[in-house]
C-alpha cells in the first residue's frame, strides 16, 4: 500500500515539475542567470503554501514532520558544491528524473553521474563525517529557535514569501 | 517546438504545495536525492554484497536481506512515469532538435553531444555529492525543509543559489555579454 502511495504522489510531483516548466533546461538557467525567474517563483510559491499547511496540521497533530539536522559548516559546504553541480548539469536531482522521462539524453546522463556522485560520497564517508559533527545544531528550526508554535512563524513567513512573488519580483523579471 | 511550460508557475507552485501538505499529512515530507543512495546500495549489494555491507554509509540504507524497494524509491520512479505521461499528453515528449543539446545550450557551446554529455555527467556528480553531504536535495532540503522552517535548509538555499548563480554567469559569458 505505501509503494501504491509512493507511486501516486511520486507521479502527481512529476506531472507538476513537468506541467509547470521546472524540468526544462532553459528554465532553469533562466533562474541561475536571474533572466526568468519562474522556476524560483513556482518553489517560493510551492513553499508559501507548504509552510502554512503543514503547520495548520501540525496544530490537530496530522503531520508528520520530518526535521533535518542543522549543520551549519558542512551545509555550506555541500550547498557550494551542489550549486556547481545545479549550473553545470542544468536539473537538479528531481529535475532529472523528471527531464530524462521527456526524452532528453543530457538528463539521463545527469541521473547516471548522480548515481556516481552518490557513491563517492559514500566511498569518502568516513573522511567528510567530521563536516556533520562541527556546528551542528540538530533539528532546529526557526519555530523551535524562538520556542513557539510553527503557524505562527508559518504565516508571517508566507505573507513575505507572497510580498516577494507578487510585488518585489512581479515586473522586474 | 513546444517552449512554454502548460501550467503557470502561479498554479503550478500551488498545486506543488498542496502535493506537499498531501505527503506530510499521509507519510512524510517531499524527497529524492536519498534514492540515489538507495539505487546504488540494491545493485552493489548484488554485485559486491560484502564491500556494500561494510561500507559505513550504504549500509545505513538497508539491511542484509533487506536492500530494496520502499516508498521514496518509488516515489522517484513514479516522478519519472508523472513525467513522461504529462509530457507525452501535452506534446512535449522529445520536441529537441537533438535529444541530448538544449537549445540555449548549442546557441553559447556549439553542437557537441560529447561536451554536453561531459557537463551532464560531471554536474550530476556534484548533485548528488552535495545533497548526499547536505541530507537533501531542492526537494527535500529547499521545498520541504523550508516550507518546515529548518534552519539548515534556509542555510542550503542561500549557498546553492550563491555558487550556482555565480557558476552560471561564467558559463555563459557570451550570452550575458550581448
Amino acid at each position: 500500500m505505501k509503494l501504491v502511495l509512493g507511486l501516486v504522489i511520486g507521479m502527481a510531483f512529476g506531472a507538476i515539475l513537468q506541467l509547470g516548466g521546472a524540468s526544462s533546461y532553459k528554465k532553469i538557467m533562466g533562474s541561475l542567470l536571474l533572466k526568468d525567474l519562474d522556476v524560483i517563483k513556482l518553489i517560493l510559491m510551492s513553499i508559501a503554501v507548504g509552510t502554512v499547511g503543514i503547520y495548520a496540521l501540525d496544530l490537530v497533530d496530522m503531520a508528520n514532520i520530518s526535521i533535518k539536522p542543522t549543520y551549519v559548516v558542512g551545509i555550506t559546504i555541500a550547498g557550494l558544491i551542489f550549486g556547481v553541480g545545479f549550473a553545470v548539469a542544468g536539473y537538479c536531482p528531481g529535475t532529472c528524473i523528471v527531464a530524462a522521462a521527456e526524452g532528453k539524453t543530457d538528463a539521463v546522463v545527469t541521473i547516471l553521474g548522480g548515481l556516481a556522485g552518490a557513491l563517492i560520497y559514500a566511498l569518502v564517508y568516513p573522511a567528510f563525517k567530521g563536516l556533520i559533527e562541527i556546528t551542528n545544531y540538530g533539528e532546529v528550526t526557526f519555530a523551535s529557535a524562538f520556542g513557539v508554535n510553527g503557524i505562527w512563524v508559518a504565516i508571517p513567513f508566507s505573507a513575505v514569501l507572497f510580498l516577494l512573488m507578487f510585488k518585489v519580483l512581479k515586473d522586474r523579471y | 517546438m513546444q517552449d512554454q511550460p502548460v501550467l503557470s508557475w502561479k498554479v503550478a507552485g500551488l498545486l506543488l504545495g498542496l502535493l506537499l501538505i498531501t505527503a506530510t499529512a499521509l507519510v512524510k515530507p517531499l524527497g529524492v536525492s536519498t534514492q540515489y543512495v538507495v539505487t546504488d546500495a540494491i545493485v552493489l549489494h548484488r554485485a559486491a554484497p560484502n564491500a556494500t555491507e561494510s561500507n559505513e554509509y550504504l549500509s545505513k540504507y538497508g539491511e542484509r536481506d533487506d536492500w530494496g524497494i520502499g516508498y521514496g524509491w518509488m516515489l522517484v520512479f513514479g516522478m519519472f512515469v508523472g513525467g513522461g505521461l504529462s509530457a507525452f499528453i501535452t506534446k512535449r515528449f522529445r520536441q529537441r532538435e537533438n535529444p541530448s543539446l538544449p537549445s540555449m545550450w548549442r546557441e553559447e557551446f556549439g553542437s557537441s553531444s560529447p561536451r554536453r554529455m561531459m557537463h551532464a555527467f560531471a554536474g550530476g556528480a556534484l548533485l548528488l555529492f552535495g545533497a548526499r553531504l547536505a541530507g537533501g536535495c531542492t526537494s527535500g532540503h529547499m521545498i520541504s525543509g523550508i516550507s518546515q522552517l529548518t534552519i539548515g535548509s534556509f542555510i542550503f538555499g542561500i549557498s546553492i543559489f550563491a555558487s550556482g548563480i555565480v557558476t552560471a554567469r561564467l558559463l555563459y559569458k557570451r550570452r550575458l555579454a550581448l
